[in-house]
């Protein structure tokens, strides 16, 4: 045996399993097509924004990455739905391109047991019931082995880039694809289906009126994503504000049929939710105007990225449409927006470990699971590294729980009822997101990082010590009073903040911002959040009764011949994920549950 | 899911609504005798009662007031039809009390049972033999068409029509406040709260739930009471309205000693009508007790007709909204002139006697058009109830935009309760209805 364990893919999630699995202590090689894009942001240079950023403080909280990543290489900070409540706020920072994907190299290099490797990997081989995993074949004729496999594609799996009437084999513009990987896998019976996404154009510093657009700054005062420290210090830069007008609208409308979407060349399923500029024209007429951000891309770069008109038309449609905008009349297009289809493997197929149900030993993460998003991919990626990690020391996977982390959501939604477009998250696809606020991640999830071996003994430390300041400031405004009344029941009106107690209660101001912020929500939430924890108990105790994914659902006498097949496919954890699978009725539940009391449920 | 979670205490009435003198209703889960306790007269018998026995006394409410003399039959874990701790409340069978107690339940933490609930819990309990494979597919396919939809069979056509309707302004609703939730301030329009919409819903759901008394009246019926002194001419009138001689007549005071009932229908409310004995003061021991059973039903009563002889008048009670003064005898006497009066013996009046019945009855409910929709059950009326009370909450919220992320839980908790009328909503439909209906996304 090579390696303990193999990474396919040094994207966003790559690089998560990679980092996981080496620190756990596995002797660990990533494989990547490019060294040097590792870790790239092909989109947005941002990291964050609404339950985004909530994620990207699971991942740290969980001992993976992406948050000191971003911590060390933002160039503007804001927390986004300051006016709409605590409960749906989230921190996005705009990156330095350059220097995040530059720190990511590093990182990996610096790693102990982790080693890098070029080349791209073209086929896999499987034991003789093509049942285990066992090790990869690379484009340039290696043969490695190891025990585990994980494997993060992103865009590149028999990718392909289109712009107008032009098309070609690539992941990333000027980045080839990775070809072969894709026919390998369908040939051996994955369910391997196509899926698309956008990029907007770039365009030059210089070239922009300034003068012509609204400015956007940051907040004044940034804060770190990570939980490892209290402040950061960054250079902070402006963003910009255009929009889009009739005359743009007019121009896309009249080469709509240009478009490789309109026209017909790409069959891969588009987001809804992140429309290309060509798409939002055609779908809402009635608007006449779409707003665009303009973004730099970096410190020390001419690039600014368009945020808001992904598109895929020809390129001298792009220029004419961008330079119809305000502030744009003269941009320079620097580089092009494009389209790019690519391979998915549907994740149905996968258990709610990410381990693949067709082949024991191979884990699969990031986009190529159907999602989108670089912190999407990040969670996927650490979840699956200390999965892969799990199996290796033999112990049971890590498995958050939809009440526990938006991760937990997404991967549920992932391996329970699949996804049709590429799946990002969104606040509203978590029932829970009362309990799942960026600022209590670490309370969520430092334990179970510390569990599997990725947290150290200090962050268990420093969580233990914020849990006793909370119970502190508590018992402190139980005890004191404000105006004739007690200060904890004072907190919980609306109108009184924690900081108008500061200004009377004593003492008060002798604790750190991020406690006190957490009591008042605490406070002031109180009545929701028991609320939803009955709701969560519920929801808990269908989750806690375990099903053996291994169980044969046709000894089970009386199940629903649709539900019966949907179980098979499937094949959840526990009763709680079983409930969730469309065509799964509750008769066939209620089946289940007695089935499991009897002690049916192991094999 | 929720629906087959075991460890919620269940309650159900088990006799049809105000059909009988006595009515029993049945809870089960662990301990629902801890959570009752509080609301009964003898909390110490109750809790220590053994398995099969029976606890008399009385249902008190929160503030410690009567609600109903009560016996309790108890069984204990392991024991009874769903083998789980369980109480069988045997009370007076009036609508008022049967809606008291049931509503008595449901603020202490109990939860409506789904229809086949009771049976469901004995079937995991082990109670019921499952050994063949079949009578478990039977079962199974009875408990879960009622449970997936127990209102779907029932809500036929356009009731269902109705709440779908509801429930599609209230997604476009929650949609348009999750849309500001998923998306940041900077990549939207500027954000005005729908609060006419959602008043408007609150009207539209206040307005169906209100119809439940209507559908209840029909459905379930009334209780209505002949009572008054000796020798009035209850049982006449009794016999009169019934079209047949059921109750003895006679020129003796202290005729009708125990109470009689029948049922009949004006204007097409199903009424169950008692002659009871009249009201004096009396030695006898058997008359006594016909009185006391008398001013029991009084009590229990929807409409009480109090007769009063014209010849004779004697005590004559306060008109209220459950009492209806009337004359009898104005063959003999004529009375006053804005007073109800009939003769029993030459059914003079009597029309306008049924007709002021029905008016009474219909009085306190809602209007309803011809072929209005009409809500039936008690569980399809508490979950629209439930759902506008998290509507009004939602409503109080977003005066402070704030807090946009509880009225979303606000707006969340009703359509749960719509979604159980007819069909769940998941997240995935409200998404599909930003996508559909805002222009999202860079
Ligand atoms: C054009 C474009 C538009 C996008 N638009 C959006 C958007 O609008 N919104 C959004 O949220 N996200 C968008 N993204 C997605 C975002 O970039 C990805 O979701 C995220 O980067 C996925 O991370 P990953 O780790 O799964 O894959 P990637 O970041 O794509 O990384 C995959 C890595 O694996 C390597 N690799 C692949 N196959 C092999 C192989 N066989 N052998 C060796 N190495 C291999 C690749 O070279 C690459 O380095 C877009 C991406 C692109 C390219
Ligand atoms: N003239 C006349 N006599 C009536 C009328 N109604 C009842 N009576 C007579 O009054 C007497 C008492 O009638 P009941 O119907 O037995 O009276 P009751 O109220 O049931 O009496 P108790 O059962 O004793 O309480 C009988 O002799 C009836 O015939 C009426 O409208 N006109
Ligand atoms: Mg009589």
């Amino acid at each position: 045996m090579d390696y303990d364990a193999i990474v396919v893919g040094g994207g966003h999630a790559g690089i998560e399993a990679s980092l996981a699995l080496a620190r756990i202590g596995f002797s660990t090689l990533l494989v990547t097509q490019r060294l040097d894009t590792i870790g790239a942001l092909s989109c947005n240079p941002a990291i964050g924004g609404l339950s985004k950023g909530n994620m990207v403080r699971e991942i740290d909280a969980l001992g993976g990455e992406m948050a000191h990543l971003i911590d060390r290489s933002m160039i503007q900070f804001r927390i986004l739905n300051r006016r709409r409540g605590p409960a749906v706020q989230a921190p996005r920072a705009q990156a330095d391109k350059f220097t995040y994907n530059r720190l990511a190299k590093e990182t990996l290099e610096a790693q102990a047991n982790l080693a890098l490797f070029m080349d791209t990997v073209v086929d896999l081989t499987l034991d003789r019931e093509q049942k285990r995993y066992q090790g990869i074949v690379t484009e340039r004729g290696h043969h490695i082995s190891s025990r585990v496999l994980v494997l993060t594609t992103g865009t590149f799996m028999e990718g392909k880039i289109f712009i107008g009437e032009w098309e070609t084999p690539a992941g990333r513009l000027g980045e080839q694809a990775a070809i072969g990987l894709g026919t390998a896998l369908r040939a051996k019976g994955f369910p391997v289906g196509r899926m698309k996404t956008g990029t907007p154009s770039r365009v030059r510093r210089s070239s922009i009126d300034f003068s012509a657009v609204e400015v956007q700054e940051g907040d004044r005062v940034m804060a770190p994503f990570s939980f490892d420290y209290t402040s950061v210090d960054r250079p902070s830069e402006d963003c910009y504000i255009t929009w889009t007008n009739e005359e743009t609208h007019r121009i896309i409308r009249e080469n709509i049929g240009r478009s490789p979407l309109y026209g017909g060349k790409i069959s891969g399923i588009g987001p809804r939710y992140c429309p290309s500029i060509e798409d939002k024209v055609v779908r809402f007429p009635e608007r006449d105007r779409h707003q665009i951000f303009i973004e730099p891309e970096g410190i020390g770069t001419q690039e600014m990225y368009l945020n808001g008109v992904s598109s895929s038309l020809p390129e001298d449609v792009q220029h004419a449409f961008i330079h119809s905008i305000r502030g744009l009349e003269d941009a320079e297009i620097m580089r092009p927006g494009y389209a790019v289809e690519y391979d998915y493997i549907d994740p149905l197929s996968l258990y709610p470990s990410l381990e693949s149900k067709l082949v024991d030993g191979l884990f699969i993460a990031g986009q190529t699971n159907g999602t989108s998003g670089y912190e999407e991919a990040a969670c996927q990626g650490l979840i699956a590294g200390i999965n892969a990690a799990q199996k290796l020391k033999g112990e049971k996977p890590l498995v958050l729980g939809r009440n526990e982390a938006y991760t937990g959501v997404l991967i549920d939604d992932l391996v329970t009822v699949g996804t049709k477009e590429p799946y990002r998250m969104f606040t509203s696809r978590a029932e829970y997101r009362l309990n799942l606020r960026h600022d209590s991640a670490d309370q969520r999830l430092t334990r179970k990082g510390w569990e599997v071996g990725l947290q150290r003994d200090e962050q268990l430390t420093r969580l233990e010590e914020k849990l006793d300041r909370i119970e502190a400031v508590k018992d402190l405004l139980a005890a004191r009073s404000w105006r004739e009344k007690n200060a904890l029941a004072a907190l919980k009106m609306p109108e009184i903040t924690i900081d108008v107690l500061k200004e009377t209660v004593e003492g008060l101001s002798d604790f750190d911002e991020p406690t006190l912020y957490q009591v008042e929500l605490d406070v002031k939430y109180a009545g929701y959040i028991d609320r939803q924890q009955r709701q969560v108990d519920r929801f808990e105790r269908l989750e806690a009764m375990e099903i053996d994914p291994r169980f044969d659902y046709d000894t089970v006498e009386g199940l629903s011949s649709e539900g019966r097949e949907k179980l098979k496919v499937v094949r959840p954890f526990s009763v709680g994920q079983a409930s969730r699978i469309g065509g799964v009725r509750n008769s066939d539940v209620a089946i289940l549950i007695v089935h499991l009391r009897r002690g049916g449920g192991r094999v | 899911m929720s629906r087959y979670d075991t460890q919620d205490i269940i309650y159900a009435l088990a006799t049809p609504w105000g059909r009988s003198g006595l009515a029993v209703i049945r809870i089960s889960g662990e301990g629902c005798r801890a959570s009752l306790s509080p609301f009964f007269s003898s909390p110490t018998a109750l809790i220590e009662a053994k398995n099969a026995t029976l606890v008399h006394g009385y249902l008190l409410d929160e503030g410690n007031a009567r609600i109903d003399e009560v016996v309790l039959a108890i069984n204990t874990r392991g024991h009874g039809y769903t083998m789980e701790e369980a109480i069988e409340i045997s009370c007076h069978g009036s609508i008022a009390v049967i809606q008291a107690i049931l509503s008595l339940l449901g603020r202490i933490g109990m939860r409506s049972a789904e229809a086949g609930e009771f049976t469901f819990r004995a079937f995991i309990h082990g109670r019921l033999d499952l050994t063949q494979a079949e009578a478990v597919e039977e079962l199974i396919s009875s408990v879960s068409q009622s449970s997936r939809s127990l209102s779907l069979s029932r809500l036929e056509g356009r009731l269902r029509e109705r709440i779908d309707e509801l429930k599609e302004s209230l997604l476009t609703l929650l949609a348009a406040v999750e849309v500001q939730l998923d998306y940041s301030e900077d990549e939207l329009d500027e954000f005005v709260f729908p609060r006419h919409a959602l008043a408007t819903l609150i009207e539209s759901i206040g307005s169906l739930a209100d119809t439940y008394q209507i559908g209840r009246l029909y459905k379930s019926g009334a209780k209505v009471v002949l009572a008054g002194s000796t020798n009035v001419g209850k049982s006449s009138l009794f016999n009169l309205l019934l079209k047949e001689e059921r109750s003895i007549v006679s020129p003796y005071r202290g005729t009708t000693r125990d109470y009689i009932e029948a049922d009949l229908e004006v204007g097409g409310i199903p009424i169950r009508l008692y002659d009871t004995a009249g009201l004096r003061e009396s030695e006898d021991l058997v008359e006594q007790e016909g009185i006391v059973r008398t001013e029991r039903l009084i009590g229990e009563a929807d409409l009480i007709i109090y007769l009063v002889d014209s010849t004779d008048l004697g005590h004559i009670p306060a008109e209220d909204g459950r009492t209806l003064v009337v004359y009898n005898k104005s063959d003999l006497v004529r009375p006053a002139a804005d007073t109800l009066a009939i003769s029993a013996q030459s059914g003079e009046g009597v029309d306008r006697l049924l007709k002021a019945v029905e008016d009474r009855l219909k009085r306190s409910l809602p209007d309803i058009g011809e072929g209005d929709l009409v809500i039936e059950g008690e569980r399809q009326w508490r979950l629209l109830e439930g759902a506008k009370g998290a509507l009004v909450r939602a409503l109080e919220l977003s005066d402070s935009v704030d807090v946009l992320d509880v009225v979303a839980v606000e707006l969340a908790e009703a359509l749960t309760n719509l979604g159980e009328l007819t069909g769940e909503v998941r997240s995935d439909d409200i998404l599909d209805r930003i996508f559909s209906g805002f222009c999202v996304g860079k």
